[in-house]
C-alpha cells in the first residue's frame, strides 16, 4: 500500500469517526435537553402561576433593562413603548444613545419629556464617557432613563455604559429593536428565585421576528419566515436554544448568553469587568470571564436557559448581512479559543472547562475547516473516479435522516413545552421540516464558507469591522393608537 | 373484515417484516463493510425514532385538542355563572341551592352523581376557576366563601387532594399551585404522604401548604433543620406569605431568631434574619448576638447588621462599631447603614472616621450617605466636609449629589436603605 493510499484511508476513517462523534453528541444533547425539560416541567409553573406568586410580593427582585441604540429614529419610540409594556412589578429601562447622528435622542427627549439630571456616573466597567443622563418629568415614564454617551461604535460599549448607570441587582441586556414577550421577565426571574444556588446568568430563547405580525409592540402572530435566510435562521436558533443550550443548562455548562436578550447578576458582571469592547464575541467572552471569576473565588453558581421564547429579533435577510454576521461570529469564536485557552480541558472551571469548551473546540471550531477540506477532497475523488457511490449515497442518507431526526426532536420539544405560541402550529412545523430538509444542501455550505473566511481574516490580521445589521422591519397590524405613544401634558 | 381478521392480517405483516430483517441480519448484514453497517444502523434507528416521535406528537395533539374542547364546552356551560360569582361583590353568603340554581343544575342530581363526572372535566374546571381567580384581584370576603361553596359543588377539594397524592409529578405540582391559590385546607394524610417524598421540592411545597391552609396551623416543621439545602428566594416569598397571614389573623408570630439558630446552612439563617426584620421582631434581636460574634459568613453578618439597624436594636451598637475595624468592605457598608438607622446620636464621629480613613471609594461614598442621613448634625458636618474636599473627594461628593437628584437615595432614614445596598430586599417598597 502506498503512503498516499494509507493517508487516504486514515483521512477517510478520521472523518467518519468525527461524523459519528458529532452524531453521538447531538443525541446526547437531545437526551440532556429532554431531562432539563422534565425538570422544568415540575419546577417551572405556568406563566400565570408565576405571575400570581411574584407580583404581590415585596421580595420580588427588581430588574434593569439595558438597551443600547444607534440611529434608530424610525423605530425608537415604538420600541421604548414596547419595552414599557413588559409585565413585571419592578423594573427600569435604560436606553443608551451611542451618539446617534440622526434624531434618536431628540425624539426620546420630546416624546417622553426627558430632562437632564446632573449625574457623574461611577465607572464600574469601562465605557466611553457618558455625556448626560436624562429622566422624564412625567411620572408615567418614571421607569425610563436615557443615557447619552460618546460614540463607542460597538453594542458592548453601550451595554457597559448602561451597566454603569444600572441600579438593580439584576439586569437584562437587549437590543432596542427586539420585541420582548410581556412575560419574559417573570420567566427569567423565576429561574433566579427558584434556585438554591446563586444564578449569575439566565439565557432566554430568542427567535426571528421577520415574518411575525406585531400589534401594539407585541408579537400577535408568530410565523416561520418564508424569506430564504431568516427561514433557516429560525430553525438554527430553535435548534440552538431548545436542544444545545437546554442540554448544556442541565449540566450547568451553558457557554453563552445571547447578546440579544440575557439576564445577568450585576455584581458578578462588574467584578469580572463587564463586556469587552474589543471582542467580536463579547457575550461569550463575558460569560466565560464570569465563570472564571466565580470558579477562582470558589463560589457556587448556575447559568440557566429558559426554554420558552422570550424575545423576537429581526435576523439578517440578505446574503451580505448574513455574510458579515457569520464572519464576525467566526472571528469571535477564534478569539474565544485564543483568549480563553487556559479554560479548555481544565476541570478547575467545572463542566464548562471540562466539556463545553472542548466540545466547542472539536465540533464547532474545527468542523468548518474539516467540512471545507472534505468538500475539496470529494471533488478530487469524483475527478479521479475513485468514489464508491454505494457507500457515499448510504452515508449521505444517514446524515440526512439523522438531521431529519434532530428536526423532529426539535418539533417535539417545542410541542412538549409550548416554547413558541405559533399562530398555526401545524403549518409552522411543516415549514420548519421543509427548511430542515433543504438546509444541508443550500444553507449549510454558505455558513461553512463564512466561517472559513472569518478564520482566514483573523489569521491574516485583517481589521475587524463591526456594522449593525440593516433591518427591514416587521409586519405591523394597525390597531388603535397606543396609549403610551402620546404623552400627557 | 371483522376485527379479529384485521388484527391477524396486521400481525402477519409485522411478523413477516421482522422475520425478513432477521434473515437479512443473519445472512447478509454482517458481510457488509463496517461503515455501511453503522450507516444502515443509524438510518434504521433514525427512521424508527422519527415515526415514534410523530406518533407521540399526534397522541399529545389529540389529548390537547380534547382538553381544549372540554374546556370550551365547560366555559360555554358554566362561564357566565362563574363570572357572576367572581366579578360581582356579593353582600351575602350564597346558599348551596342558590349556586346550583345559578349553574342550572338539579341539586338532587348533583348529590347523586356529582356535577362533573370525568377527571378531565374536573381538571378543566379547575383551570377555568384558577384563571378567573388570579385574573381578578379583588378580595371581597363573601366571594371567597361563595367560591369555596362552588368548589364543593364541583367536588373539587377531594379531587385535588387525590391529584396531589397520586398523580404524576407534573400534575401534582399543578394541583398544589391550584390548592394554594384557592386557599383550600389539605388533609393531614396528604401532607404526610408528600412529606415522605424523596424530592425536596415536593416536601417544601407540602410544608408551605400545610401551614398556609389555615392561619392557625402548627409550624412544627420549622422547629428543626428542615432546610437541608440553601434556601432560595421562593422560600422567603412563601414564608413571608404564611407569616403575614398569621399576623393578619392576630396570632403571635414564632421566634424567627430561634429558627435561624436551628439551621445549619448560613444562607438559610440569612433568610430567617431577613424575615425577622420584615416582621419587626425586635424582642428576639439579642438572640442574634452569639451568631454575629461566631459566624465568619459575610452575608450573615450583613443581614444581622441590617436587621439590628432596621429594628433599632441600639444595644448592639458598640458591637457593630467594633466590627467596622475587622470586617471587609462589603460588610462594612451594611454595618454603616445599620449604625445610621440606629440614630443613637453617638456615632457620627465613627462614620466620619470611616469616610476619612477608608481606602475604598465605595465605602467612603456610603459613609457620606450615612453622614447625610444622620440628622441635622450630619448634614451640617457634610457641608463642612464638602467645602474642604479636593480632588477625588470632590468627585465623591458629585456622586453623592447625583443620587440625591435621581431620587435613588432615601431622603430620610425612615425610607430604608439605599438601593445599591439593599436592592433585592428593599424594605421601603
Amino acid at each position: 500500500m502506498s503512503t498516499w493510499l494509507a493517508a487516504y484511508y486514515i483521512f477517510c476513517y478520521i472523518v467518519f469517526g468525527y461524523t459519528l462523534a458529532i452524531l453521538a453528541s447531538y443525541l446526547l444533547f437531545v437526551i440532556l435537553s429532554w431531562r432539563m425539560q422534565m425538570t422544568l416541567k415540575v419546577d417551572m409553573p405556568p406563566d400565570e402561576t408565576i405571575k400570581y406568586q411574584l407580583q404581590g410580593s415585596p421580595l420580588t427582585p427588581a430588574v434593569s433593562i439595558i438597551a443600547p441604540a444607534y440611529n434608530e429614529e424610525i423605530t425608537i419610540i415604538d420600541n421604548v413603548n414596547s419595552l414599557m409594556q413588559i409585565d413585571y412589578p419592578d423594573y427600569e429601562i435604560i436606553i443608551v444613545n451611542d451618539a446617534s447622528s440622526d434624531r434618536t435622542l431628540e425624539l426620546l427627549i420630546d416624546t417622553f419629556e426627558m430632562v437632564d439630571v446632573p449625574y457623574d456616573v461611577a465607572m464600574r466597567v469601562p465605557s466611553k464617557p457618558i455625556k448626560r443622563v436624562l429622566k422624564s418629568t412625567n411620572p408615567k415614564y418614571s421607569k425610563l432613563v436615557v443615557v447619552d454617551k460618546e460614540r463607542g461604535g460597538r453594542k458592548s460599549d453601550g451595554s457597559n455604559a448602561g451597566i454603569n448607570v444600572c441600579s438593580n441587582k439584576y439586569f437584562v441586556c437587549t437590543d432596542v429593536d427586539c420585541i420582548i414577550e410581556p412575560m419574559a421577565l417573570y420567566r427569567m426571574m423565576w429561574m433566579v428565585i427558584n434556585s438554591h444556588v446563586p444564578v449569575i446568568g439566565v439565557s432566554a430563547t430568542m427567535l426571528m421576528s421577520n415574518a411575525c405580525v406585531v400589534e401594539n409592540g407585541r408579537v400577535a402572530e408568530a410565523h416561520v419566515p418564508w424569506s430564504f435566510f431568516p427561514m433557516f435562521q429560525q430553525l438554527e436558533y430553535l435548534r440552538s436554544f431548545l436542544i444545545s443550550k437546554l442540554g448544556w443548562s442541565y449540566i450547568n455548562a451553558l457557554p453563552n448568553i445571547s447578546g440579544g436578550f440575557g439576564l445577568f447578576d450585576l455584581d458578578v458582571v462588574v467584578k469580572s469587568g463587564g463586556y469587552d469592547n474589543t471582542s467580536m464575541a463579547e457575550d461569550v467572552d463575558m460569560l466565560l470571564r464570569m465563570v472564571t471569576y466565580m470558579r477562582n473565588t470558589g463560589q457556587k453558581f448556575r447559568v440557566v436557559q429558559v426554554p420558552k421564547v422570550c424575545c423576537w429579533t429581526e435576523g439578517p435577510s440578505s446574503m451580505k448581512a448574513l455574510y458579515r454576521q457569520r464572519v464576525r461570529w467566526a472571528r469571535g469564536l477564534y478569539e474565544i479559543v485564543v483568549n480563553h485557552r487556559k479554560l479548555f480541558f481544565n476541570p478547575h472551571y467545572g463542566p464548562i472547562g471540562a466539556f463545553t469548551l472542548p466540545f466547542i473546540l472539536i465540533f464547532e471550531f474545527i468542523a468548518p475547516v474539516l467540512e471545507a477540506s472534505g468538500f475539496i477532497f470529494m471533488i478530487w475523488l469524483i475527478i479521479a473516479g475513485s468514489v464508491n457511490w454505494g457507500t457515499a449515497i448510504l452515508l449521505f442518507v444517514m446524515i440526512y435522516l439523522f438531521s431529519a431526526l434532530m428536526c423532529f426532536a426539535l418539533l417535539f420539544f417545542d410541542y412538549n413545552i409550548d416554547a413558541v405560541n405559533w399562530h398555526q402550529r401545524r403549518r409552522a412545523y411543516f415549514h420548519l421540516a421543509f427548511a430542515a430538509f433543504i438546509e444541508p444542501i443550500v444553507y449549510h455550505p454558505i455558513i461553512t464558507y463564512c466561517s472559513n473566511i472569518g478564520y482566514f481574516q483573523y489569521l491574516s490580521g485583517q481589521a475587524a469591522i463591526w456594522k449593525p445589521i440593516q433591518r427591514k422591519g416587521v409586519k405591523k397590524r394597525d390597531t388603535k393608537p397606543q396609549s403610551n405613544a402620546t404623552p400627557t401634558k | 373484515m371483522d376485527t379479529v381478521s384485521t388484527l391477524s392480517y396486521y400481525f402477519n405483516v409485522v411478523t413477516t417484516y421482522i422475520s425478513y430483517y432477521w434473515v437479512y441480519y443473519q445472512e447478509e448484514f454482517h458481510t457488509y463493510p463496517f461503515e455501511a453497517r453503522i450507516a444502515i444502523g443509524i438510518i434504521q434507528w433514525s427512521f424508527l425514532l422519527i415515526v415514534f416521535l410523530t406518533v407521540l406528537m399526534e397522541k399529545k395533539g389529540h389529548h390537547r385538542r380534547k382538553k381544549d374542547r372540554t374546556k370550551a364546552k365547560l366555559e360555554e356551560r358554566y362561564g357566565e355563572a362563574m363570572d357572576y360569582i367572581f366579578n360581582r361583590e356579593h353582600t351575602w353568603v350564597m346558599a348551596r341551592d342558590e349556586i346550583t340554581k345559578l349553574f342550572h343544575v338539579d341539586e338532587q342530581k348533583v348529590a347523586r352523581h356529582g356535577l362533573l363526572r370525568t377527571k378531565l372535566d374536573k381538571q378543566m374546571i379547575c383551570d377555568l376557576l384558577y384563571q378567573r381567580l388570579i385574573a381578578s384581584g379583588n378580595t371581597w370576603p363573601n366571594r371567597r366563601k361563595n367560591f369555596h361553596l362552588l368548589l364543593n359543588i364541583f367536588a373539587l377539594p377531594t379531587f385535588l387532594e387525590g391529584e396531589i397524592a397520586f398523580a404524576s409529578m407534573f400534575i401534582k405540582m399543578k394541583a398544589l399551585a391550584v390548592v394554594r391559590a384557592f386557599k383550600l385546607p389539605v388533609s393531614p394524610w396528604v401532607i404526610n404522604m408528600l412529606m415522605a417524598s424523596k424530592k425536596t421540592r415536593v416536601k417544601r411545597v407540602a410544608m408551605y401548604l400545610s401551614v398556609a391552609g389555615s392561619a392557625d396551623s402548627e409550624l412544627d416543621y420549622f422547629e428543626s433543620d428542615f432546610f437541608d439545602q440553601n434556601s432560595c428566594i421562593y422560600d422567603e416569598i412563601e414564608l413571608g406569605y404564611i407569616l403575614n397571614r398569621r399576623r393578619d389573623a392576630g396570632m403571635k408570630l414564632p421566634n424567627l431568631a430561634h429558627w435561624a439558630e436551628l439551621q445549619k446552612k448560613d444562607y438559610t439563617k440569612c433568610m430567617f434574619v431577613r424575615l425577622m426584620r420584615r416582621f419587626d421582631q425586635r424582642e428576639y434581636c439579642a438572640q442574634l448576638e452569639p451568631m454575629f460574634r461566631e459566624t465568619k459568613h459575610k452575608k450573615l453578618i450583613e443581614e444581622i447588621s441590617r436587621t439590628w439597624g432596621y429594628l433599632g436594636y441600639t444595644e448592639a451598637e458598640q458591637m457593630l462599631v467594633d466590627a467596622l475595624l475587622t470586617q471587609p468592605d462589603d460588610t462594612k457598608v451594611a454595618i454603616l447603614h445599620a449604625i445610621t438607622r440606629m440614630d443613637s446620636g453617638r456615632n457620627l464621629r465613627t462614620l466620619m472616621d470611616v469616610y476619612k480613613h477608608s481606602r475604598n471609594p465605595h465605602v467612603r461614598l456610603e459613609a457620606l450617605r450615612c453622614v447625610w442621613n444622620y440628622g441635622e448634625d450630619g448634614r451640617d458636618m457634610l457641608v463642612t466636609l464638602e467645602n474642604r474636599a479636593q480632588g477625588d473627594d470632590k468627585k465623591l461628593f458629585t456622586f453623592f449629589h447625583n443620587d440625591l437628584t435621581l431620587s435613588r437615595m432615601p431622603l430620610n432614614k425612615e425610607q430604608a436603605y439605599h438601593p445599591s445596598v439593599e436592592t433585592e430586599f428593599n424594605l421601603s417598597n
